[in-house]
């Protein structure tokens, strides 16, 4: 998988998951500030931040793979850099990177439009939550209180890591830095 | 024979293993058992400093407490005596048994994950996963350059304050500073792309392939690593007893 990819591209994508691994542990703090008063439901709306760098690097990088590598190299950084989910953060990763990978996948890597990339944030919404089922046991849970979880998890997944990934890349596209990578190679062909 | 010295993959799989196995466990025994005997496991086979583990088991206090009453209040409807009423939710002993399990299951993640990360050095591990996970060493590699990028990461933040200091932003206090971050993210970005780049030349430049290479640090694998291992699954094994029992 790795053989076509450039060193640059891969030297990206693990600046790009120590940047939002910074990021994303900043926010497990936010939400475990949260969680104490409001329990678990606390992390769900904010959880499209943690899809986020799939996103980004699968748009500027246009490679099968990107998705997921980015999302568990920043797990494995978040963990070195001290997130105390440990071992599991990994784990983490590969659920949520699996599934943004699967809508990019899913559209052959050929397309990289806005609602693709939405796709992608309720496709790790969508793995993540499924994980969340099963070790959070949230059978215990009633299913009307589990359905909310899922909704605000799947919205904020489109909207934070789908919409709210593209225009970050857009506005870093503007800066010039991504010259010599996929993404404005494309927009060079098309406009 | 201690934590420190065991074969971080070996470890990584070990504990995961039984935070899988924790997730299929619905009593509250259980739990308790793991989180209990991780405590023992790593008195008796670490040097661990307890107010670093202190420290980092706090929030995770927090989320069993969020987890606790969360389980009680919004808690599914199950049969079984009405032991009293919270928020108007029936709690059932059921529901009370779940939440407890619940928050007891987030007390020994933490503890195994604690246990892990507590003794693991991060390079160890990188290096373990190349040697024995077979990881590919372009991104090994790649990690060991994202994890040197902290400090040039941190000095590139500290200009960038500086520069809007210069154009007359005035930031006077710590929370000011953190409300400016996002205002940072995209020219931050832009700039470690660009190191990206160059660090990628350099490294091209002196003749890495990513092809496998001879490495100075080897992590072995020994009879230890088992014994360890098979340490904590037997305290598994123990806790699910005594939970089924």
């Amino acid at each position: 998988m790795l053989k076509s990819w450039k060193l640059k591209e891969i030297v990206l994508l693990s600046i790009l998951s120590v940047v939002f691994a910074v990021v994303y542990l900043a926010f497990v703090h936010i939400g475990n500030l949260w969680a104490g008063l409001i329990g678990p439901i606390a992390y769900e709306w904010i959880f499209g931040i943690w899809f986020i760098v799939s996103i980004i690097a699968a748009y500027i990088i246009r490679r099968p793979g990107a998705a997921f590598l980015s999302e568990v190299l920043a797990a494995t950084i978040e963990m070195m850099i001290g997130n105390a989910i440990g071992p599991r953060i990994i784990l983490v990763g590969i659920i949520q990177g699996l599934g943004a990978e699967a809508a990019f996948a899913l559209t052959g890597y050929r397309r990289y439009d806005l609602w693709v990339l939405m796709l992608a944030g309720f496709g790790a919404a969508v793995t993540s939550f499924a994980y969340t089922y099963v070790m959070g046991g949230l059978t215990a849970l009633s299913p009307t209180y589990v359905a909310t979880m899922f909704a605000l998890r799947a919205t904020s997944g489109m909207l934070i890591a789908g919409l709210g990934g593209k225009l970050l890349s857009d506005l870093l596209l503007r800066t010039g830095a991504l010259e010599g990578y996929a993404l404005a190679r494309q927009g060079r062909i098309h406009g | 024979m201690t934590f420190h010295e065991m074969n971080p993959t070996i470890k990584f799989l070990t504990v995961t293993c039984l935070m899988f196995g924790l997730a299929f466990m619905y009593n509250p025994w259980t739990p308790l058992v793991v989180f209990l005997g991780t405590l023992a496991l790593q008195t008796l086979f670490s040097a661990v400093s307890w107010r670093r583990w202190g420290l980092f088991m706090i929030p995770f206090l927090l989320t069993a407490l969020g987890t606790l009453w969360t389980s009680l209040v919004f808690g599914k409807q199950t049969s079984g005596d009405v032991m009293f009423k919270l928020f108007g939710n029936d709690v059932t002993d059921e529901n009370v048994r779940l939440a407890a399990t619940l928050s007891l299951r987030v007390l020994a993640f933490t503890a195994l994950s604690l246990l892990f990360t507590l003794t693991t050095d991060p390079k160890r591990f990188v290096y373990s996963l190349m040697q024995q996970g077979k990881l590919s060493p372009k991104i090994a590699y790649s990690v060991f350059v994202g994890f040197r990028f902290f400090p040039i990461l941190k000095n590139e933040l500290m200009q960038l304050y500086e520069t809007h200091a210069l154009r007359g932003v005035r930031l006077e206090t710590r929370l000011d500073h953190i409300r400016h971050a996002p205002k940072l993210i995209i020219p931050l970005l832009a700039g470690s792309i660009r190191q990206a780049e160059r660090i990628a030349f350099s490294m091209e430049a002196r003749g890495f392939t990513g092809e496998p290479r001879a490495t100075y640090e080897v992590v072995a694998v020994t009879r230890n690593d088992f014994l360890l291992a098979s340490l904590l699954f037997l305290l598994f094994g123990v806790s699910t007893w005594v939970g089924v029992r």
